[in-house]
């Protein structure tokens, strides 16, 4: 029998199709599907404008060496979403290990696999009709086209990088810091390093020679890539779990909140030991800076509407991501805490002060927002309140519905976020969004700027008067819920 | 101490459980036997309110479990790895069980001392989380994690498979120990006859979710029980 890749994409086929309720997946990856083939024709159009647009803002530059400067940044953001985001697909191949096939094939199998991953894709569907038209208008085929593919080249280089720098964030960090460090070298210091390696791709295209250079770094990677696979294709090596060092075990700060504390230790446990919850909360570091897209602008600044959207993004990221896959985060153990002496109403309690404290912090991190002036923020500490009393709330009511189990220390693939994905927590992403503008809206259109924020600020408060209410009746239907969402958790 | 009456649990039309009647009086060492797919975890499930019944009821202390949750301080139970929580090291898993249960940390530190030999040097200090241990010491730290707190009732689901030989004989003085200071009622089910009928007084033999037999121990228990199997 031959390992071939043909079989190696029919065991991932077979891998999906067998899947618990894979026909639901399906229409989640045809959603994908359709989400991914938007990016696909936005691409192929940007690739095609490209030239124009340059052509169009810089005339008296050619528009390739315009790309040539800005290009190391295409490839180190590359690099940088390829770590966050593409997993090697090499733990699929444990069964095959001790099957009568060569080595050799299960490596060039896991490595072809590789290829067929979304980010080369990108830069084909970019690069290539890019090259089309600047091959019709220039007129200069031989150096456009070795250019394009010294550019696949250095693609398909990164693809495998990936497997060599997988388990290793310093390479992650490092191009961030070179790509960061040689922006301000070049700009603020007049350190030529940028325009140093810009230079570069210009020879590369002027001299289409150098692409020997290329292909023989990409085949060097290559050979390296297959060696590492190779030596790391044991169960003691690259198939091992890592040990993992023990962080986050002091945290006697919280002993103080008597038994909610230990349940506030496992979360924030939860949170810094697993690659997933890490993940999401990346994603609210990220809220953080949301209001920079607004509070920029002077179209904005006069539509508080609009702006409401930015302050509660600010100061309910935490709420919103994390706060959603309540209580899928716990779905690994979950029948563990069901039958263990706790209750229901202590252990949303838990996580409802966890959110609220969230808020907390999101409102102190948010104070330089100040310079964008006093209305700024006192409309993000009125989304804060709304957050601090009502959001967190609605987050956990939102949560008994949610009954997708989590995995919590594997990474989400890129466009592959299924797992927690379902139409209800969607249609749930109404009322964390649209309540607090029309709390805001409605007061405000009658009455003004200041009756808006009041309006959220009294909402909050009412959620914060009434949370043991509003607990009580959300613990009903998490009871409600018990049974069909441990059936889900535990397939 | 723990009741069960007409309780049954159906999937799809066919019944898995069918109990007229079945009473566990405190302090017993309760034995459940039966080949797969005989409705043992699907009882202890029951027992435990994590599926639903779709008729007759389980009390325990006179609580119905399905109607209040004042019955979770009685009782505690170990069924299988997914009752660990991966991303915790030993202690910080036992200190959060105890915490659950009235415990402060140093309580649980004095109280876990005693239970050193079961742990055969592999289990506290490691400074690795609960998902890189392997399944038999993962096992070792569920069943004490179980009896954190003294719990009136505690339910183990096939406590002695993936143990190792020296563990298992150390598990089986371990039970009956708590059963002795404690007065610790035990549920336990296992496809190890041996064992079982080793440890418990009273042995259920389930057979496609009814009681085939109900039996005092004896010392002619297990020959009865390997003669049934071999049928």
């Amino acid at each position: 029998m031959e390992y071939t890749f043909q079989k190696s994409l029919g065991l991932s086929k077979k891998k999906f199709f067998r899947a618990p309720q894979w026909e639901l997946k399906l229409a989640v990856r045809i959603l994908i599907g359709f989400l991914v083939l938007y990016f696909l024709v936005a691409f192929l159009f940007l690739g095609i404008g490209l030239f124009f647009i340059l052509r169009k803002e810089f005339p008296e530059q050619d528009p390739v060496s315009i790309i040539n400067q800005w290009v190391i940044f295409y490839f180190g953001a590359d690099i940088l979403a390829r770590y966050f985001l593409q997993n090697p697909p090499v733990t699929d191949v444990k069964a095959l290990l001790i099957m009568p096939i060569p080595k050799k094939r299960i490596i060039r199998g896991v490595m072809l696999r590789s290829l067929s991953s979304i980010f080369n894709w990108f830069s084909v569907l970019l690069l290539l009709p890019f090259c089309i038209v600047v091959s019709i208008e220039n007129g200069a085929t031989y150096f456009i086209w070795s250019w394009f593919f010294a550019m696949l080249l250095i693609t398909g280089t990164n693809n495998f990088l990936v497997f060599l720098i997988n388990k290793n964030k310093n390479v992650a960090i490092g191009t961030l810091f070179f790509l960061a460090g040689g922006y301000l070298l070049e700009y603020y210091m007049n350190v030529p390093v940028i325009s140093s390696i810009g230079i570069g791709f210009e020879e590369l295209y002027n001299q289409p020679l150098w692409i020997l250079v290329i292909l023989l770094f990409f085949l060097a990677v290559l050979q390296l890539t297959a060696t590492f696979l190779k030596k790391e294709l044991f169960l003691d090596k690259g198939l091992s779990k890592k040990k993992e060092k023990i962080v986050g075990s002091k945290l006697y700060f919280l002993d103080r909140l008597g038994p909610l504390g230990g349940l506030l230790k496992n979360d924030i446990r939860l949170i810094i030991r697993n690659i997933r919850a890490r993940q999401v909360v990346l994603v609210t570091v990220f809220f953080l800076f949301y209001g920079l897209i607004f509070f920029t602008q002077e179209i904005y600044l006069e539509r508080p509407g609009i702006l409401i959207f930015a302050g509660i993004f600010i100061t309910g990221g935490f709420t919103m991501t994390f706060g959603q896959y309540i209580p899928a985060w716990d779905s690994e153990y979950y029948s563990m805490l069901m039958s263990q002496n706790l209750n229901y109403k202590r252990y949303l309690k838990s996580k409802l002060y966890l959110l609220m404290f969230s808020v907390v912090i999101s409102m102190v991190l948010s104070l330089p927002y100040l310079y964008f002036g006093e209305k700024v923020m006192v409309l993000i500490i009125g989304c804060g309140i709304f957050n601090f009393g009502l959001g967190a709330l609605i987050s956990l009511f939102s949560g008994a519905y949610n009954a997708t189990p989590l995995k919590l220390n594997v990474k989400a693939k890129a466009f592959e976020n299924t797992k927690g994905f379902n139409l209800t927590q969607f249609i749930f992403a109404i009322p964390k969004l649209v309540l607090p503008v029309l709390v805001f809206y409605i007061p405000y259109f009658f009455l003004g700027f200041n009756a808006g924020i009041l309006g959220l600020i009294t909402s909050g408060l009412g959620g914060f008067i009434f949370r043991n209410q509003i607990l009580g009746w959300i613990e009903k239907i998490y009871q409600l819920k018990k049974y069909e969402t441990l059936a889900a958790f535990n397939k | 101490m723990i009741k069960a009456y007409s309780l049954t649990k159906e999937y799809g039309g066919e019944k898995v459980l069918n109990l007229s009647e079945l009473v566990i009086p405190k302090g017993e060492l309760f034995g459940l036997i039966g080949n797969n797919g005989a409705g043992k975890t699907t009882f202890f499930s029951l027992l435990l309110d994590l599926i639903e019944a779709t008729s007759g009821t389980v009390e325990i202390n006179n609580i119905m479990v399905h109607q209040s949750e004042a019955w979770k301080p009685y009782i505690s139970a170990f069924i299988d790895e997914s009752y660990l929580i991966g991303y915790l090291t030993v202690e910080e898993y036992f200190y959060f069980l105890g915490s659950l249960r009235g415990k402060t940390e140093v309580e649980i530190d004095s109280w876990i001392k005693s239970y050193e030999p079961f742990f055969n040097e592999e289990i506290l200090n490691q400074k690795k989380y609960l998902r890189d241990f392997s399944k038999g010491n993962q096992k070792k730290v569920g069943i004490v994690g179980a009896l954190i707190g003294q719990p009136e009732v505690i339910v183990l689901d096939e406590p002695f498979a993936n143990l190792d030989p020296t563990t298992q004989i150390r598990l089986k003085s371990l039970i009956k120990e708590e059963a002795i200071n404690n007065g610790t009622t035990f549920l336990i089910s296992s496809h190890d006859l041996t064992h079982v009928t080793e440890v418990c007084d009273r042995i259920v033999l389930l057979d496609k979710g009814t009681v085939l037999k109900d039996i005092k121990k004896t010392s002619s228990t297990l020959k009865e029980l390997e003669q049934y199997f071999s049928n």
